[in-house]
């Protein structure tokens, strides 16, 4: 069999083919298939990305869960420390409760005063406020007192007494005249 | 010998060169290998719709998650600030000084002998000690040993409770007039003692244990 002889015509033809074809494979993996794939590639990645901050935040929910259970005890007791803080203003309700509970322990004509009123410096008690006041209790039996001041001690949990002075009354030496510095923490309201 | 004419030898000829034309031979493969990339282009895609499907999934999930999940960060957040927040209120409470122990102890220690006129206390901020002045009037046929047994008295029992205790003199003189006790006039001093001490840490958590108590029944 003769090998048949390309003609010039032919020739022509089969070299634009050719380059036709490299056009053709050129454009078919950069505007077809590279987009695809890029696209793909991009959002396997996605996938990856949302996956895994789906997991940790569900584990972030779980540490939540946690220690939610953990801090149970503390949650309850902070609750408590809150509920010490009554409605409105500290100015309007402390002094009265502080004339009421000294007169259940037969100290009467007690008056209180704000001395100072300012924040704390430690950050974790931004929403708390430390009041100074002055218990001026005129009258007083030490041992009553005494068992007054445990008392006080004893339930007011966020009341601290800075400073005390005890002196005894000239003309009646069973009774004392008794002025306390306390402090209280109270919930910014 | 037969004689055999190939009569359409220019017919097959031209067949045979028309079935050899590169340019049908060309478009041929052209289309063989077209079809090839439009059926790999076909698989990309459906692993592209497929792999969309699943990010779509995964975007929904996280859609579904994300509320709870910041609701989850806030409450932590808070329940971190309660934590702490009552570690620092707790510290303050079993830091506190409680000062009918101490009024129970300076009772206990004085004599029939002797009369406090003053007490003056306080807690020193910078270090939480606590500084007690007393004033006082003693009695006896030696009214200054009568002072300095209070003083010894103070010391062994203000011990038990508290640490770093000195009880010191600021002031111990001699009065002219004469005391009455038991209606027998008595010499008398006029003394003034300055109580310093820390509290024991263990004391003062133990101290402050009814107070948590009465906390947690509010």
């Amino acid at each position: 069999m003769m090998p048949t002889k390309l003609n010039k015509d032919q020739i022509q033809k089969i070299i634009l083919s050719t380059i036709g074809f490299i056009g053709l494979i050129y454009c078919y993996f950069n505007f077809f298939l590279g987009p695809l794939n890029r696209s793909r590639e991009s959002m396997a990645r996605t996938i990856v990305e949302v996956q895994e901050k789906t997991s940790s935040s569900k584990n972030e929910m779980k540490k939540t869960d946690n220690l939610e259970a953990q801090a149970k005890e503390a949650t309850g007791r902070y609750e408590a420390f809150k509920r010490t803080t009554a409605e409105g203003a500290p100015i309007a309700w402390f002094p009265p409760k502080m004339k009421t509970f000294f007169s259940s322990h037969d100290i009467d004509k007690a008056t209180v005063r704000l001395e100072s009123s300012g924040d704390f410096p430690q950050p974790e008690l931004s929403n708390w406020l430390r009041d100074s006041w002055v218990v001026d209790l005129p009258q007083s039996e030490y041992d009553v007192l005494g068992k007054a001041i445990a008392q006080l001690e004893n339930t007011e949990a966020l009341l601290s007494v800075q400073k005390l002075s005890i002196r005894a009354i000239p003309d009646q030496p069973q009774y004392q005249q008794v002025a306390l510095s306390v402090q209280t923490v109270l919930l910014k309201k | 010998m037969a004689l055999q004419l190939n009569l359409l030898h220019e017919e097959i000829t031209q067949e045979r060169q028309r079935k050899r034309d590169p340019l049908k031979l060309g478009v041929l493969a052209l289309c063989v290998f077209g079809a090839i990339l439009f059926i790999y282009y076909g698989w990309n895609a459906y692993r592209t719709l497929q792999i969309k499907s699943q990010l779509n999934a995964a975007q929904a999930e996280w859609q579904r998650v994300e509320p709870k999940v910041t609701a989850a960060q806030a409450r932590a957040t808070e329940l971190r600030q309660i934590i702490d927040s009552t570690k620092v209120l707790d510290g303050l409470i079993e830091g506190r000084f409680y000062w009918a122990p101490f009024l129970a102890t300076i009772s206990h220690c004085v004599a029939p002998n002797v009369q406090i006129t003053t007490l003056d206390g306080g807690i020193v901020a910078s270090d939480h000690s606590v500084t007690v002045l007393l004033e006082g009037v003693a009695a006896a046929r030696e009214p200054r040993a009568a002072a300095e047994d209070l003083r010894q008295l103070l010391i062994e029992q203000l011990e038990k409770k508290y640490s770093n205790v000195k009880v010191t003199f600021k002031n111990l003189e001699d009065l002219d007039t004469l005391a009455n006790l038991s209606g027998m006039p008595t010499a008398s001093a006029r003394f003034v003692l300055n109580l310093t001490f820390e509290q024991k840490q263990a004391e003062a958590s133990k101290s402050s244990e009814p107070t948590r108590e009465a906390v947690k029944s509010k």
